[in-house]
């Protein structure tokens, strides 16, 4: 059996990236398995989809602990305590993960000594698709790795995303742009396991009202969680267009730009969400989105 | 019944207050058009608050062990935000009335939900707070529908609208085939003191009309029409966009009502076609692509110009 992980943000196509590779591999005869988890957040929030293929009925169920593939979609989630994607990858696993750094590099700057494979699917994505939705380049890749077949991909393709919109041309897009990343991967070879290995089990002690029922006392703490890691492009000033109308400060909905000495707009990047209604509502065109590059 | 004169209005965006009372870090999408609408309405509550949420998004405002709020924040079950907030002010004044707490001190209780418990499951229990003469504001954030769970279908969800239970299809293909509920009228019948409705693209109208439901003792009552990117299928940065075009295309009316006597605040120059907001968003695309629905299309527009046609306010 195959056990593949994926982790993204939601918005990005996490849990139908696991559905295109169990529909690809269903579709060439395997028994598959997909499913997301997610907790009480959405887009931006960490997002976790998972995928089992076997040729025998999959009997196992519930969340991959331990997978074969782990398919990186928003590489500033590895250093995120909450999502942590390369825990329990297995000896002679492989990580995918989406950046614009070579294999090497990634593997030298995450630490990963198991074997990394990257592509850019932000940048095709945006390239080929227009948007930051890589739910097919994802399942593609996942595809590749798992050494199914072209033409599964592309039967899976067209029909999950059949499903789910009516835009002819934006489907036909979609499956050009999963080929493509399909094709840009070699392929590779991988063990499989049917076994898993017997987990922990964690007894949770019982705690009187008082411990077990959380109460905030502090106020306004939000911004230690700093959600700026959610961006996909962030905003840039150009003080030299800037009339200090202050339109984007009023329309920012976290209320996150601020004013500094000089009286210009900036906003504070460790929170930004990258929503962009800054450079939407600038009336002079002062503020850009430039793409963030993870260096 | 009047308490305190009213505050000098706002007249530019520049003049917003720039008090902050809620922060940056929540967990809620990025673009959230609720958000940015809590954000201008604290702005004119201030911090001393008692927030009574219902479950909606806005749930998530506030999960251990972080708050975004300088106030304090009641968690309540979907219907019953506003048995909540009579709990609460019930509390606050019989600690005035013991002399444990100075009047100076007393706190606005504030109503939170979304349209799915203002609309349809709290409505009960708002009818009867009205009814009573509660003394709190509600703020619903209507996103026209049950977005926190995927985007289903709400009592506030607008004809034509695709959402999870109302797929466009061989029976339906306009997606859901019968309008909202008009929330805005069935509170009004109640005549409460103050109900307005507000738009996070008119900062300067919302922030006045809190300014002005000040004075008066009672419910306070606000509805804002919310741009929600997942859940409408649209980019995050056009979220104060499309609340301006549904202001500009008749589709939200900002009105206020002083014991039932409606008013309309801000009426556009010239109405822009609803078109030109619907096309916008991926859960009208089905009325577009791949083909024209016109008679939907046509339905919509009709909706609207009836509306203003009985205020006669369509120039």
């Amino acid at each position: 059996m195959l056990r593949v992980r994926f982790h993204g943000r939601g918005g990005q196509g996490v849990k139908v990236a696991s559905r295109v590779l169990g529909t690809a591999a269903f579709s060439q005869g395997c028994y598959a398995q997909d499913f997301p988890l997610y907790g009480a957040e959405r887009r931006g929030a960490p997002i976790t989809s998972f995928t089992r293929i076997s040729r025998e009925p999959i009997m196992e169920r519930g969340v991959i602990s331990q997978a074969d593939i782990v398919i990186v979609m928003d590489e500033t989630l590895l250093h995120d305590p909450m999502a942590m994607p390369l825990s329990g990858l297995k000896k002679g696993g492989i990580v995918f993960i989406n950046t614009s750094h070579s294999q090497e590099e990634a593997g030298a700057e995450y630490k990963i000594t198991a074997w990394v494979i990257t592509l850019d699917l932000t940048k095709i994505g945006i390239e080929m698709l227009g948007r930051n939705i890589l739910s097919t380049l994802a399942g593609a890749v996942a595809s590749r790795i798992a050494g199914l077949e072209e033409d599964s991909l592309r039967h899976a393709v067209e029909k999950e995303m059949s499903d789910i919109m009516t835009d002819r041309e934006l489907i036909e897009k979609n499956i050009e742009a999963s080929l493509y990343c399909y094709n840009a991967i070699p392929p590779v070879e991988i063990k499989t396991s049917g076994t898993r290995e017997a987990g922990t089990v964690i007894t949770m002690p019982f705690e009187t009202a008082g411990v077990s029922s959380p109460a905030i006392y502090a106020i306004g703490n939000t911004p230690l969680r700093k959600t700026g890691n959610w961006r996909v492009f962030r905003p840039v000033w150009n003080y030299d267009a800037c009339t200090k109308c202050m339109m984007c400060a009023a329309r920012c909905p976290e209320g996150c730009i601020l004013v500094n000495e000089e009286g210009f707009p900036y906003t504070d990047y460790e929170n930004c969400k990258g929503c962009l209604i800054c450079v939407e509502e600038c009336p002079t065109k002062a503020v850009k989105g430039v793409l963030e590059v993870h260096a | 019944m009047e308490k305190t004169p009213e505050a000098a209005p706002v007249r530019s965006i520049k003049d917003l207050p720039s008090e902050e009372n809620i922060l940056p870090g929540t967990p809620v999408c990025a673009g959230c058009g609720g958000l940015l609408t809590l954000r201008y309405c604290l702005k004119a509550l201030g911090s001393n608050v008692v927030i009574v949420n219902a479950a909606g998004c806005f749930t998530l405002l506030s999960i251990y062990p972080f708050t975004p709020f300088k106030s304090s924040w009641l968690y309540t079950a979907m219907a019953c935000a506003p048995a909540g907030a009579q709990g609460v002010r019930d509390a606050l004044d019989v600690l005035i009335e013991k002399e444990r707490l100075d009047p100076e001190d007393d706190l606005k209780v504030v109503v939170l939900t979304g349209d799915g418990a203002a609309y349809g499951m709290g409505l009960a229990s708002t009818s009867a707070a009205i009814h009573r003469n509660l003394d709190f504001y509600y703020i619903c954030y209507n996103n026209e529908a049950y977005g926190n769970t995927g985007f289903q279908q709400s009592e506030a969800t607008p004809f034509g609208s695709k959402t999870g239970t109302t797929p466009p299809g061989k029976t339906s293909p306009a997606g859901k085939d019968f309008p909202e509920k008009d929330l805005f009228e069935i509170w009004n019948s109640h005549k409460p003191p103050y109900l307005a409705t507000i738009s996070p693209a008119h900062p300067v109208d919302l922030i006045n009309k809190f300014k002005k439901a000040e004075k008066y003792r009672g419910p306070k009552l606000f509805i804002a029409l919310s741009p929600c990117p997942p859940g409408w299928a649209t980019d995050p940065s056009l979220s104060v966009k499309l609340a301006k075009l549904s202001v500009d295309t008749g589709i939200w009316a900002l009105k206020e009502s002083v014991y039932g006597e409606v008013e309309h605040t801000y009426i556009p120059k010239s109405f822009k076609p609803v078109e030109d907001y619907l096309k916008l968003q991926g859960r009208f695309a089905h009325l577009f692509k791949p083909t024209r629905q016109e008679e939907t299309l046509k339905r919509i527009q009709e909706m609207v110009d009836d509306y203003w046609n009985r205020y006669k306010l369509l120039l």
